[in-house]
């Protein structure tokens, strides 16, 4: 991991970024006299795993001058963002009175742990303070992952995994892609996933874009661009199918063979049982996209092989997204695109998501919570969400058990709230009931990590500041393409900042609970024991160390190839268009046929007569969610703007650059408009991740989406970013 | 020898790592001064649109205008290598001239946002070059779209275009830069131009 460069004061140590876009990319990092001066990438042999702006940008980060180097606590009101220094000891010493307090006089249940994976590691992930709170008697957990929730559980139904998607560099296979709500020149979503989706379309691959926006992704690879109204993804899927099927396009066999269920499937897009074909003219008059373009599409999917349809997670972060995924899944069984090279399972949602990677690898996972609480309720029905248990609380619904507590029908009412590797009052829906909820005197005390000083850690009254991955040792697992990183303590934690893992160990002393804590670099040896890595000490020095593969990993292949041996873990063994499981829930807006279902405030909502724009919240290049928000070299790249299409700019005499408000009955962000031809009339976006910063009257004047969005969730869980009614007016 | 750059636009997504690697590796902080800008090229109305990205450093010119615009000298074209390079000692600053920044077609030369800022520009990773190491911008890039070597060398590679997008090839100062260019088909109008960082000068 460390060699001597040719300045001899100067190492060279190698890591892989650790930010939460699923990137996991190789950073060579520049140590002199301990301080890290240059960040290079992979310079190596190809394919070189190279990092995105966000990785290179890292010195500005660990040397913010407002990373939080020693623990606070507040001294003014909850949100007001005063705060006074503090010892570790007192701040320790106050959590481990506080969680013993309220659990003694409220119950476990009382204590709502938020834990998210915005520090992407192995060892120092948010589930060491879990176990020392699941340890400590237990603690309400939540449910339901913002990015891809609907996708997880769609993919969970119909093919009884998540493991369902193709290593990146598989993309030079197809001859058609079809990017659906995808945009990885911002997303990254997987190291080189933007090289290989060039070199797919050089060796002469079609390439279209399924998306409301002119994203920086179509403009460098699409030959073709069909802008689509949010939420209405599910109808166009359905029109592709009614093609297909009239016109005898689907593959038959493939569908005989594999799947249960289709003819459910059919007679619904037909309109056998509903009397309603799902035509073209129909998906028409509801996507906005012309129903030749969608008879031309069908046709290109069903007959171009192989294909990969590359259902992005974004349009599943919609009322009912778990339905768009899986009608999507369907399409590619359709066309026997399912296990193939070049083809695409049409499921994304772990796609790169460390630890679980987008394809098969031993390294052992570190953590395993057993927490009493969950204990206290029946295991949920087949068929319910991922996650999903009675005891948990689904993030959407946090502000409701804080307001409500045992009236509510929780197990509990929430005192106290600890928060590891999250902003979560920045990141999800409906921002000022969550800050209402977090500044009422209900919730007693909140204690948070956190590297800055965030909407989030505001609302805390203690803070503890907590190392960066270049302060600790860790393992990465590669996202995207198969590796494996090191990712080693570069150096010192600077001011008095704690990583993940100690400051579990530090809490669970004084909680009087033994948390089993090897050594670190015994941890992390064991870990990769009876992984394919031959040699930790080699793998160490040398920071990367790449699975064997003779070929691009392509999900579902084993399955398609010898059914007999390898079925589905699915129910049937098969993959389930109908899903026995979801029919037994008997929720009749958990559709066990894929269905597209008119989402609230979509354009018929009598909300829109009010708000008569669709909003969505995109990914950011210059961010990964709420991250990196605080980085001048990203900040002075793009502003934070809102897209709106010229019509609809000129209906209101907005100018490019002019400020404007962006208003519903939730909430109101000011913010510069950006007067774009990219963008579908009667959209407009608001890149995720600006930091919250409201003003006296609660207005925001950061440009943060979340003040406007809606935290009614979908009924299989997904968030509902991108279902979301505004109006805009000129300042 | 001259040395220059390639770029394929065609594979450009305007993803900004160079921008952001440049300034890391040259310790440029954020403001106006960007050795490195991505120039993004809005052609058409809505739905039929054309959009290209555009690197832009320095062109290291074979007659390059800043070099003869400087009224003191600071800036020189090496002979060993054509890489164009200022003195800041020499530079006049910000507040008094400016007359290379008036000269240049392609706003390479910059200055910071301090009082009387000295003209700083690419200067093609000299230090790197002196390790074999190419330019911060080109081994940065996520999607391989730059080289950067002798011109000859690259022509003989890459062919001898000298036009893309957002770019215009002047006959008088001879850029050392070759293109596969994105192009587009339609002359899709009306075109506007993005400049990111948002704050360099140009």
């Amino acid at each position: 991991m460390k060699h001597k460069s040719q300045n001899s004061e100067e190492q060279i140590i190698n890591t892989t970024c650790s930010s939460h876009c699923g990137g996991t990319c190789v950073l060579r990092l520049h140590v002199k006299g301990g301080v890290i001066t240059r960040i290079e990438t992979d310079s190596g042999q190809e394919p070189q795993l190279r990092a995105c702006l966000r990785g290179r940008a890292y010195r500005q980060r660990v040397y913010a001058p407002d990373r939080l180097l020693y623990p606070l606590k507040r001294t003014g009101e909850r949100g007001e963002g005063k705060f006074a220094r503090i010892s570790w000891d007192e701040a320790l010493d106050t959590i481990a009175r506080e969680i013993i307090r309220v659990r003694d006089t409220y119950g476990p249940a009382s204590m709502l742990h938020i834990r998210m994976g915005a520090d992407l590691a192995h060892r120092h992930t948010a589930t060491r303070m879990a176990q020392v709170l699941a340890l400590a008697g237990g603690f309400t957990e939540t449910w339901g992952v913002a990015s891809f929730q609907g996708g997880v559980y769609a993919e969970t139904a119909t093919y009884g995994t998540n493991y369902g998607c193709n290593t990146r560099d598989d993309l030079v296979n197809s001859r058609l892609i079809i990017m659906w709500g995808w945009n990885p020149t911002s997303t990254v979503t997987g190291v080189n996933t933007t090289w290989y989706l060039a070199q797919a379309k050089e060796a002469g691959a079609r390439i279209i874009a399924v998306d409301p926006r002119f994203t920086d992704s179509a403009a460098a690879f699409a030959h073709q661009w069909l802008p689509i109204r949010p939420g209405t993804d599910g109808a166009m899927l359905l029109a592709m199918a009614y093609v297909m099927l009239s016109e005898k396009l689907q593959d038959q066999k493939f569908l005989d063979t594999y799947t249960v269920g289709f003819e459910r499937f059919r007679d619904y897009v037909t309109g056998t049982d509903d009397g309603v074909a799902k035509t073209p003219a129909w998906a028409e008059a509801i996507t906005g996209v012309p129903a030749a373009a969608i008879v031309n599409l069908a046709r290109q999917y069903a007959t171009t092989r192989p294909a990969a349809l590359i259902a992005g997670i974004a349009p599943g972060r919609t009322a009912y997204g778990e339905q768009y995924h899986r009608i999507a899944i369907t399409l590619a069984a359709m066309t026997g695109n399912i296990g193939v090279h070049g083809g695409d399972a049409a499921a994304r949602a772990w796609e790169s998501i460390p630890p679980f990677g987008g394809y098969p690898y031993k390294l052992r996972q570190g953590h395993d919570v057993s927490n009493p609480v969950n204990r206290m309720v029946p295991a949920p029905p087949r068929g319910a969400p991922p996650w999903y248990r009675a005891s948990k609380v689904h993030c959407n619904e946090i502000a409701d058990f804080i307001e409500r507590g045992k009236a509510g029908g929780y197990l509990a009412d929430c005192k106290l709230v600890a928060i590891t590797n999250s902003n979560y009052v920045n990141a999800f829906p409906n921002i000022n009931r969550i800050v209402r909820a977090f500044k009422s005197k209900k919730v007693e005390f909140i204690f948070i990590q956190e590297q800055f000083l965030t909407a989030t850690a505001r609302l805390a009254d203690i803070v503890l500041p907590t190392t960066t991955f270049l302060e600790r040792n860790d393992i990465a697992v590669g996202a995207g393409l198969a590796f494996y990183g090191y990712a080693p303590k570069a150096i010192e934690p600077p001011g008095e900042t704690k990583s993940q893992a100690e400051i579990a160990s530090l809490l669970a002393a004084r909680l009087g609970v033994k948390l089993t804590e090897p050594k670190e670099e015994e941890w992390l040896r064991e870990l990769t024991r009876d992984s394919e890595i031959p040699d930790y000490d080699r793998f160490r020095k040398q920071g990367i160390y790449r699975l064997p593969m003779s070929e691009p990993h392509v999900a579902f292949k084993k399955q398609i190839e010898d059914p007999a041996a390898n079925p589905f873990p699915t129910p049937s063994g098969k993959i389930e268009i109908y899903s026995q499981q979801w029919a037994d829930l008997h929720n009749p807006e958990i559709s066990p046929v894929p269905k597209y279902i008119e989402t609230w405030e979509s354009r018929n909502d009598p909300l829109f007569a009010r708000y008569p724009l669709q909003l969505i919240t995109t990914h950011f290049k210059r961010r990964a969610g709420a991250q990196f928000e605080n980085i001048p070299w990203l900040r002075e790249l793009e502003s934070q703007s809102v897209l709106i299409n010229a019509i609809d700019a000129q209906a209101r005499g907005i100018n490019d650059g002019d400020t404007v408000r962006v208003f519903n009955d939730r909430g109101e962000t000011v913010i510069r408009a950006r007067v774009t031809e990219r963008i579908m009339p009667g959209v407009v976006d608001i890149p995720n991740g600006a930091w919250y910063q409201p003003d006296k009257r609660g207005v925001d004047r950061a440009g943060c989406a979340n003040v406007l969005t809606s935290d009614r969730r979908s009924p299989g869980g997904a968030y509902a970013y991108n279902t979301c009614l505004v109006q805009m007016q000129k300042l | 020898m001259q040395l220059g750059f390639y770029f394929d636009q065609t594979r450009c997504t305007g993803c900004f790592t160079c921008i952001v690697a440049c300034k890391d590796w040259n310790d440029v902080p954020a403001g106006p001064a960007s050795w490195m800008r991505v120039l993004t090229v809005e052609k058409g109305k809505y739905p039929d649109l054309f959009v290209a990205f555009l690197a832009t450093a320095c062109y290291h010119c074979a007659a390059p205008a800043c070099v003869d615009a400087c009224p003191v000298n600071a800036i020189t074209k090496r002979a060993a290598d054509g890489v164009v390079v200022v003195d800041p000692a020499a530079c006049l600053g910000k507040d008094n001239c400016e007359l290379c920044l008036q000269a240049c077609p392609y706003s390479a030369p910059q200055f910071g946002a301090e009082a009387n800022a000295k003209m700083q520009k690419c200067n093609f990773c000299l230090d790197r070059l002196a390790e074999g190491k190419k330019p911060a911008c080109v081994d940065a890039c996520p999607m391989r779209a730059m080289d950067a070597g002798p011109i000859e060398e690259l022509r003989t590679k890459y062919g001898n275009i000298a036009e893309a997008t957002g770019f215009a090839f002047s006959e008088k100062l001879m850029p050392a830069v070759v293109f596969k260019p994105s192009q587009d088909a339609g002359n899709l109008v009306p075109s506007r131009t993005l400049i990111a960082p948002e704050s360099a000068r140009h």
